[in-house]
């Protein structure tokens, strides 16, 4: 980039960072966040992440990549770095950048907005870059793998157990995001439902009727998908069907749930690869389709800058502002997972050294934007009605008067008649405590869209977003659940053999079992629980995220420290510090709090209590008790697993810093590229 | 520059290469191609060989999707 352009684009952030800074009114336009996060952007691609690729990393072009010496034509392929930028993208971008940042709007728009940009440019941007850039100097290999050679067999083999705990937490938090959504919503169950036979003939049509012919086939399944889309309402208003597709959460729960089981045994062809397709066509189109609605629209962000919940009182998580903004969002601003990403399909594509700060940096500065739409669009709601949305119905009570009321006191404006005529608007029963997220940023895209595309669609773009989430949520569950099982059965095959053997059918079926059975059991527990779930889950979810972003972190610091770049390990230790104050804080008060909101012992506590005083029956009671302290127990042994990595890595630093250990590099080693300059 | 595959010719089937690799389609003529290139003399695998080891490859070593 021309370097008076680059003046520019600083001057435009600056301005954008000018108008939130000096903004005394009601309303600021999302416009300036936008042009803020975007400067910001470029910004830092260019100054910082320049650096870390020459200073730090020391990107060599001259250096084959894996993709280069190892090519296959399968997995090995060197490909262009636009086109690979955007697979790595729609491989790190889900539900979880979308979802995050809406939970976290309970504290107002600002803190989110200053953690996703901030934490995304000196945290979560360089993680997955230093991870892209190790994997791709290994061959390719795993985050597992590569702890294992640069740590030491144990901590290889407390990442692989963590990174197992980590999927069944997440895929329980992603499916009870689902459910939460299409409760008491024939309309989306609908959309969702068809989604499975849609993806079975694309199955058949890439297999069996034209092989090969994949493109054609994604292109008539998003066709159908759409035709579907539009199919709900008519089906949702049907005397008949309505009803029948009208489901109660753990109907659903369930549903799901034999459906990652049956998704996960059967071939990959019939489900999973075009479900795969189809739910990458509908998220880059769709964040596409975003961007331009906000740019059109440009809605006035109607949230305060800083709400009073920031003291631990709100009613969508509890917790105060620090640590709980910071593990509320992770993807967006850090993200463990993507170092799973990072050291998975995407190193092994690479064509050349330099394309990795494009395709690592970038493609996590790509997803923090997505992050800062998602808050936009939630930010653009009237207050009252985010809140009336995202409370629980234990706190709202379960009628619109009684959550105007509540909303009312919490100092918003609210009627009964907004909330009803926002849901017939969106064509559903109610949108009344509908946490988990998605809603309400299913009300906000859809105020955007229809703002932008059209009006009087906004039943349309309410169900278009819904559907838009659950399909790669539920894509996330296919592969998540299928990964699970394979990992369980690595773990497993130490113990006794047969069980590794990833084609042994018994074995898979066994192994699917227990992973469904895993985050099977917290979604149960969690559409059971009376708070909505998302309060204890989501929590849970981040902190296991930002450990494991610890966990990535402390390899990469490994990396430098062993490839004799002592003096620029603050790049890597500085967030590392920061994510190990923000979780480790966080997990204690989760599981220490005395406040029964937030800590789970204290509640578990406060329900042996009411049990005791009769007020809950005590079967109801010992389940709320066991769920507290198994919870307490996940999030105790995510803090000891993470303590015990990051010693164990501190402890290689040292030796190697003060020379008692020879700094030895597990890199492949340098091979001339062929490619021409 | 190894020859992997023949460079798609048209606009259009340059496009569709594209797309095909942003979404992580396999592609076997490319494959056989690359096979051709590199391993002369050595039997091409079938498709259906081909596809087996793409999908382990693809979803049987970690995660590929995040949240």
């Amino acid at each position: 980039m021309p370097r008076l352009l680059l003046v520019a684009v600083a001057l435009a952030g600056a301005a954008g960072w000018g108008a939130i800074a000096l903004h005394r009114g009601e309303t600021i336009s999302a416009a300036w966040l936008v042009l803020a996060a975007v400067g910001t952007y470029l910004v830092a691609y260019q100054v910082y992440g320049r650096f870390l690729a020459t200073r730090v990393l020391g990107l060599d072009d001259r250096r084959a990549t894996p993709a280069e010496r190892l090519g296959n034509g399968r997995d090995f392929v060197p490909t262009t770095r636009w086109v690979l930028f955007g697979h790595h993208f729609a491989a790190i971008a889900g539900a979880g950048p979308l979802v995050g940042p809406v939970l976290c709007a309970q504290f107002g728009w600002l803190p989110g907005t200053l953690w996703i940009v901030f934490g995304v440019v000196f945290a979560g941007a360089v993680q997955d870059f230093v991870i892209l850039f190790g994997s791709m100097r290994r061959d390719g290999r795993s985050l597992g793998r590569m702890a294992k050679e640069e740590l030491g067999p144990l901590t290889g083999l407390l990442t692989m157990v963590a990174i197992l705990a980590i999927m069944v937490i997440l895929l329980a938090v992603l499916a009870l995001v689902v459910v939460n959504a299409l409760r008491d919503s024939p309309w989306g169950v609908f959309t969702l439902l068809c989604t499975i036979p849609i993806a079975l003939l694309m199955g058949f049509w890439m297999k069996v009727w034209r092989p090969g012919a994949t493109f054609e086939a994604s292109a008539v399944g998003v066709v159908l998908l759409l035709a579907a889309l539009v199919a709900g309402r008519w089906v949702a208003e049907s005397p008949v069907w309505g009803p029948a597709l009208t489901l109660d959460g753990e109907t659903l729960a369930y549903a799901v749930i034999a459906y990652g089981f049956v998704a996960s045994v059967l071939p990959v062809w019939m489900l999973l690869c075009p479900r795969d397709y189809l739910s990458t066509f509908m998220k880059i189109g769709t964040i596409v389709l975003l961007a331009a609605g906000i740019l059109l629209v440009r809605p006035a962000i109607q949230l305060p800058a800083v709400t009073r919940f920031t003291d631990g009182s709100g009613p969508v998580f509890a917790g105060r502002l620090f640590p709980f903004a910071f593990i509320t969002i992770a993807c967006g601003a850090i993200s463990g997972f993507h170092a799973l990403v990072a050291s998975g399909t995407t190193p092994k594509m690479v064509r050349r050294e330099g394309d990795a700060r494009l395709i690592g940096y970038g493609g996590m500065l790509m997803e923090s934007f997505v992050a800062i739409m998602a808050l936009c669009a939630a930010a653009a709601l009237d207050p009252g009605v985010y809140f009336a949305i995202n409370a629980p119905a234990a706190i709202l009570g379960g009628t619109v008067e009684s959550a105007a009321e509540v909303v009312r006191g919490w100092g918003f404006t609210l009627t009964p008649d907004t909330m009803r005529q926002l849901a017939a608007d969106v064509g559903e029963g109610s949108l009344l405590s509908r946490t988990g997220g998605a809603p309400s940023l299913a009300v906000g895209m859809a105020q955007i869209f229809s703002g932008a595309f059209g009006r009087g669609m906004t039943a349309l773009w309410y169900h278009f977003a819904i559907m838009f989430e659950a399909l790669f949520i539920l894509t996330t569950v296919d592969t998540g659940t299928r990964v699970g099982r394979f990992m369980f059965q690595e773990l497993a095959g130490h113990l006794w053999a047969p069980l590794g053997r990833t084609s042994w059918y018994p074995g898979a079926v066994l192994a699917s079992a227990m992973v469904v059975g895993g985050w099977g059991w917290f979604l149960v527990q969690g559409v059971r629980d009376p708070l909505g779930g998302i309060n204890s889950l989501w929590p849970l979810f981040g902190i296991s995220n930002q450990l494991l972003a610890a966990i990535a972190l402390c390899v990469g610091t490994t990396f430098l420290v062993k490839g004799g770049k002592v003096k620029y390990a603050w790049v890597t230790l500085a967030p590392l510090a920061w994510v190990l104050t923000v979780t480790l804080t966080a997990g204690w008060q989760k599981i220490f709090a005395a406040d029964p909101r937030l800590g789970f012992l204290a509640h578990a506590g406060q329900v042996a209590a009411q049990v005791a005083s009769g007020a809950l029956p005590a079967a109801t009671g010992a389940r709320l008790v066991f769920n507290d302290r198994l919870d307490a127990l996940v999030a105790g042994a995510f803090l000891v697993v993470t303590v015990l990595v990051v010693a164990a890595s501190a402890r290689e630093w040292v030796l190697v810093a003060r020379g008692r250990k020879a700094p030895r590099v597990t890199e492949t080693p340098f091979t001339e590229t062929a490619y021409a300059g | 520059m190894p020859a992997d595959a023949p460079p798609p010719t048209t606009r259009l089937a340059r496009l569709r290469a594209a797309a095909r690799r942003l979404l992580g389609m396999p592609d076997y003529a490319a494959y056989v191609a690359h096979c051709r290139a590199h391993h002369p003399g050595r039997p091409v695998p079938d498709e259906r060989a081909y596809f087996a080891e793409w999908v382990r490859a693809r979803y049987g070593d970690g995660p590929t999707r995040c949240c």
